[in-house]
């Protein structure tokens, strides 16, 4: 599902945020991308959603070569990754509803059937009597919520999530990792790119450690 | 629990051309009803260049207008030493008329010259006591377009009037048509420079207030293009709230401009010692109207479309 073949990143002449990065994320797998900041985590993530091109190295996901996809095929190649932030990225004068509906929006969903869909993902994640609420109304575990229930409501091949639970308390993580596990199970790849060591400790699944961009340690635990 | 299906393909009620549009126009209204502040300090500020604009229009228009009463008086005059009959008259006023630039032309016989003489001489009418018609020579009196008042146009002119047979000696004060090009081209010159600059700055303000605007929103456009959106997708919502900005900033600007200038003319009398209708004073034409409001309109979109290539990193 996701391959990454020699990768060098620089945002700087002389700073490599990537060095020489070879990793292969099998279809349906759950990974845990650890390491302190500044380590390359969040770098790996946008080459895998396009928001950032190697300086050096191919980033192949789901089939297609990341580093050869012209401007205008990278929104068709999102269009089948999820993708969540420790900010959550939630537009506040928006509601619950319209939040998550905007993934839908775009694939050109008609209004009835992203009502009901909407509707049934929020149900799923516990949030369906927030559904008119505004994100400011919401606590940082709802809001959370919602960010991942607008990442998952079409059903998104890849999940890629970035520092999820940095704004959360223990519950809330809890419940946040339980949704990944669901959508690991029903089918999805999920990278989660945490620094946070009791999270990737409850959670015994494949972590690949990055220290100063490169992989340190790969340890594909048995689930 | 079962594993991802392929998702079933939904019904996409935003399809063809007029589906898109459809959605674009509506995903536009409610991002103005979400976003009302915003977009009312959008408007607001165009409307205020626009008016600015339009008020410089109103000044520069009726100017020119004054300047073309003033042009009216531009008259080229041929003399003849005898009283012509009337076939001359009709064969002479014939290819004057023929000449482009001619607008009216009038005999002036002897008899006649000598009244209006005695007319200007207002109250010493006497000077001109036994003093005969043969005194004054006959003429023709040639009013020009407004196109060929300029002195290089009436020097041309008189060079291919002078070509017609019979037509020897002309006169068109010459001096005077001169001075009046002369400050006519550099009242031109002066408001082109200032509608120069104010246009300029108009744009400034205008485009960096949107700027602002797109800015303050720049997280709905980075979710946007998070979630797969297309280029066009992105921007479209975005160009037709600029579109409706500017049209709605033109109208506002309009309204404010006429209710301003008619207020001046039911005004105007009892702070101003002139009746302005008697100098006359004109509104904007349609066509200047049109053009401003299709300057809002194209300043939003621009303005618009300028600011989402900034911000849109897809």
């Amino acid at each position: 599902m996701v391959q990454l073949h020699n990768v060098f990143m620089s945002y700087q002449r002389d700073v490599a945020a990537l060095n020489g990065i070879n990793l292969t994320i099998p279809k349906g797998d759950f990974v845990f991308i650890t390491g302190v900041s500044g380590a390359g985590k969040s770098t790996l993530l946008k080459l895998l959603y396009g928001a950032l091109q190697p300086s050096r190295g191919q980033v192949v996901v789901d089939g297609q070569n990341v580093t050869r996809l012209s401007r205008a095929q990278i929104p068709y190649l999102r269009r089948n990754i999820g993708v969540v932030f420790q900010d959550f990225k939630l537009l506040p004068n928006r509601t619950v509803l319209e939040n998550v509906a905007i993934t839908l929006e775009v694939l050109g969903w008609g209004k009835k059937d992203i009502g009901k869909k909407v509707y049934h993902i929020l149900k799923q994640l516990g949030l369906e009597h927030k559904i008119n609420s505004t994100p400011l109304r919401l606590s940082g575990g709802e809001q959370q919520r919602v960010a991942l229930a607008r990442a998952l409501v079409n059903d998104p091949k890849i999940l890629l999530a970035d520092e999820p639970t940095g704004n959360l308390d223990e519950e809330n993580k809890e419940q946040i990792l339980a949704i990944f596990k669901e959508a690991n199970i029903r089918g999805t790849t999920v990278l989660v790119a945490t620094h946070d060591r009791r999270l990737t400790e409850n959670c015994h699944r494949r972590m690949v450690v990055l220290e100063k961009g490169q992989v340190v340690e790969d340890s594909d635990v048995p689930q | 629990m079962s594993r991802n299906k392929p998702a079933k393909r939904p019904r996409l009620t935003n399809e063809g051309f007029l589906g898109r549009l459809n959605f674009f126009f509506a995903r536009a209204l409610i991002n103005i009803r979400q976003n009302i502040f915003i977009h009312l300090v959008t408007i607001g500020t165009i409307a205020i260049a626009l008016l600015i604009i339009s008020l410089f229009l109103l000044v520069y228009v009726n100017l020119e207008g004054a300047a073309d009463v003033w042009s009216n008086r531009v008259q080229v005059t041929a003399y003849f030493e005898r009283e012509l009959n009337q076939q001359e008259i009709t064969t002479l006023k014939t290819g004057i008329l023929a000449l482009s630039g001619t607008d009216k032309v009038a005999y002036v016989a002897r008899e006649e010259a000598v009244k209006r003489f005695r007319a200007r001489l207002k109250g010493q009418e006497s000077l001109l006591d036994g003093v005969t018609a043969d005194v004054l020579p006959a003429s023709i009196e040639i009013n020009l377009k407004s196109g060929s008042r300029s002195s290089e146009a009436i020097e041309a002119y008189v060079v291919r009037l002078k070509k017609i047979p019979g037509i020897s000696e002309v006169q068109y004060g010459e001096e005077w048509v001169k001075r009046f090009t002369a400050f006519m081209n550099f009242m031109r010159l002066v408001g082109a420079l200032l509608g120069g600059f104010l246009l300029l700055a108009v744009v400034f303000i205008v485009s960096n207030t949107i700027k602002l605007t797109i800015y303050a929103r720049k997280d709905e456009l980075e979710l946007l293009s998070l979630v797969g959106a297309t280029r066009f997708f992105i921007k479209a919502p975005f160009l037709i709230e600029g579109i409706f900005q500017g049209a709605l900033g033109a109208l506002l600007s309009l309204l404010v401009l006429t209710a301003c200038y008619f207020g001046f003319l039911h005004n105007a009398g009892n702070f101003v010692s002139f009746n302005p209708a008697s100098v006359g004073l004109s509104f904007l034409p349609v066509t200047h109207l049109a053009g401003v409001f299709f300057g809002g309109v194209c300043l939003g979109f621009l303005g618009s479309l300028t600011s989402l290539k900034r911000f849109i990193n897809v």
